[in-house]
């Protein structure tokens, strides 16, 4: 045991200190994010506001003025089925609608309290979430100067089921990324280059049973991935400030069942490959249509539809599929039953297969 | 006390017979080699005393166990340092030997190491850092972790500048005084003579000679070799005349030898003995660069193969 923890602890310290590997797992994954992010995310240092003055009162007014006031806003005053219509066309990023009774509620302390409800359409994201919280500033500002609990902000309302932006659904895209590289860089080329330079030879001429050092190696790459995967929940929460809506418990699941997936692959990898050089390129030629088919960056739903089915032979294809189930909508384990199940018949078939191949030089 | 005894060792690649039926017995506190060319089985035979492959015939022991039934046993008394020593990527030379103390039931302090093979400076230094010679002596360090009773050496000096091989002949004496037995594999003459208490030579999968240097030597490859340069040319004949002289080459150099180098290289340099060397009309131009040297295991594996080791 302290053997194996030993081998297992140099693999990941080797592992991590590996700029390249890193680079291509970790690093690309937080550039993605950044590109994609951006590209879909489309923050334009400005939000767009289309206003229905269902009210029409001096109070609703001075509203709209105060709103229009804060630097970077627009406000489009326009009617409800203009205001939705300009929004679907994304002419506007948020339609507020400002309810018979504003005014009332704001002068006459006797009058019922309103609600004041921004929508979104999906996938507007950073725009439209800075364009709640100015929304609530003006608000706030505004309701202290009036009566006070007349007029409160609701819940955003999205015209779409997934109230999601950009960089939710691309975390859990990315996680999926790191594993399927992870897998690849760590374990098939990891353990094909200490097969050719001998280290693997000269662990055997110690008392450590053949098992014990194949296992370390693929222990240490696996947790190798969890690291990282770790760093880029923490990145993906903190820095992008991306929503996840599922249990992390749930979504531990396809993790590390995607991980024992792909590092089984890498395994397998490593046992067809007689050299390094070929465990690299049989390496990139399994990643790259997977990293691109599997719903990794475009929703399988663009592909054409005789590719669909064929990509859900993949492996990724599951572990995407579970991992935005959980994280985007929320759902429980039931529901991604199949994909764990998928994923798990692929980690078991690869150990068995490379187990079996699996030759020491 | 025998630490070792290899009988009728055999490994098979294929069609190609690596290790032709080999025996041979280690005494307990010796050096021993093996000194053959590239490809004469040396390594595949101490693959197998190392429990890293499983010969197709023959049996071995080391330290009373069998290679093949006790392996295992038999790894945690061993230390191994095989050719072209690898260590996992990115590893300091302090982890490296922790990692590999970690491997044995019992290991010797890292620190202890780090001073005995003069590393202490490196070690936070990536292995890979290193220069030739002090990743020989890590890898010898690793093969001592677990203070072993026998050490298995694969070419420990090969592609090692002069200096740096001297620094790992005493390293490996040192390793011998500390009542080791040590096994090495070499095709560096000078070293087998130097290190080793009995050299077997070995070529293509089989023993030809085995015995101390010296008297592999005095069997082998008796008596002096006499060189030296003769601008104008030697009467050949004339040489092979003086009592003693054995052989006799005029190849660029005229080489001689003899098992009488006292008489032989007195006629020579005999001023009176003019007819000897031919000289260019009343120039006293004789005999140039002279070298008188023993015979040495070159010459033995010469004489046993016909071919020279260098190839």
């Amino acid at each position: 045991m302290k053997a194996f923890r030993a081998l297992t602890i140099n693999t990941v310290r080797s592992g991590l200190r590996n700029r390249v590997a890193l680079f291509f797992t970790l690093g690309l994954a937080v550039l993605f994010m950044i590109i994609f992010g951006e590209l879909f995310g489309g923050n334009n240092f400005g939000v767009n506001y289309g206003v229905v003055d269902a009210d029409q009162t001096a109070q609703s007014q001075q509203f709209v003025a105060a709103l229009r006031s804060i630097k970077g806003v627009t406000v489009n005053i326009d009617s409800r089925d203009a205001a939705l219509n300009d929004l679907r066309n994304n002419h506007v990023d948020v339609v507020v609608e400002i309810p018979h009774g504003f005014g009332a509620a704001l002068t006459n302390p006797s009058a019922p309290g309103v609600t004041v409800v921004p929508i979104q359409a999906s996938q507007t994201s950073a725009t439209a979430s800075i364009g709640d919280q100015i929304l609530g500033q003006v608000l706030n500002g505004f309701v202290t100067k009036g009566v006070p609990a007349a007029v409160t902000l609701g819940r955003p309302v999205s015209s779409s089921v997934n109230n999601i932006t950009a960089i939710d659904y691309f975390l859990p895209a990315m996680l999926a990324y790191i594993i399927l590289q992870s897998g690849i860089n760590y374990v098939a080329i990891g353990l094909a280059d200490l097969r050719a330079r001998r280290v693997l030879r000269r662990f055997r001429a110690t008392p450590l049973r053949p098992a014990q050092i194949l296992g370390a190696q693929i222990a240490g790459g696996a947790l190798t991935v969890i690291l990282q995967l770790i760093v880029l929940i923490a990145i993906g929460l903190l820095f992008f400030q991306a929503k996840t809506y599922g249990s992390w418990l749930v979504a531990a699941v396809p993790i590390l069942l995607g991980v024992a997936a792909f590092v089984g692959i890498g395994f397998l990898l490593t046992s067809a490959a007689s050299t390094s050089e070929s465990a690299r390129g049989l390496s990139s030629f399994v990643a790259f249509p997977m990293m691109f088919l599997s719903g990794v960056f475009f929703p399988i739903t663009t592909l054409p539809s005789w590719l669909q089915t064929t990509v859900h032979v993949l492996p990724l294809t599951w572990l995407t599929d579970a991992l935005h189930q959980v994280m985007n909508d929320g759902v429980g384990l039931n529901a991604i039953a199949l994909d764990c199940l998928v994923l798990a018949g692929w980690a078991v078939t690869t150990f068995a297969l490379a187990t079996w191949r699996f030759r020491w030089d | 006390m025998r630490v070792i005894t290899a009988d009728g060792l055999v490994k098979r690649y294929g069609d190609l017979v690596a290790v032709d039926g080999i025996s041979f017995s280690v005494e307990a506190g010796e050096i021993f080699g093996m000194l053959g060319p590239n490809g004469a089985g040396k390594t595949t035979t101490l693959e197998m005393l190392e429990g890293l492959r499983k010969p197709d015939a023959g049996t071995a022991t080391v330290l009373g166990s069998d290679v093949v039934r006790d392996a295992r046993a038999i790894k945690t008394r061993i230390g191994v340092q095989l050719q072209a020593t690898a260590l996992p990527p990115l590893t300091k030379v302090r982890e490296a030997i922790d990692l590999f103390a970690a491997l044995f039931p019992t290991a010797r302090s890292t620190d202890e190491l780090l001073i005995e093979f003069d590393l202490e400076t490196k070690a936070t230094t990536y292995a890979t850092d290193l220069s030739g010679g002090q990743m020989q002596r890590l890898s010898i360090a690793l093969a001592l972790v677990n203070d072993p009773d026998v050490v298995f050496l694969d070419e420990p000096t090969t592609g090692l500048d002069p200096q740096a091989r001297l620094n790992i002949w005493d390293v490996i004496e040192g390793v011998r005084r500390r009542d080791k037995t040590v096994v090495l594999t070499t095709h560096n003459m000078e070293e087998a003579e130097r290190l080793c208490a009995r050299v077997a030579v070995i070529d293509h999968g089989k023993i030809v000679a085995l015995d101390t240097p010296a008297s592999m030597i005095a069997t082998h490859a008796p008596g002096t070799t006499i060189e030296f340069d003769a601008p104008h040319g030697v009467d050949e004949a004339a040489i092979r005349e003086i009592e003693g002289v054995d052989r006799v080459s005029v190849d660029g150099r005229v080489s001689v030898s003899t098992r009488a180098p006292e008489r032989v290289l007195r006629e020579l340099l005999d001023p009176r003995a003019h007819w000897l060397v031919r000289k260019d009309d009343g120039q006293e131009v004789g005999i140039r660069d002279l070298r008188v040297r023993q015979g040495t295991l070159e010459d033995v594996f010469i004489a046993l193969t016909g071919r020279s080791l260098r190839t």
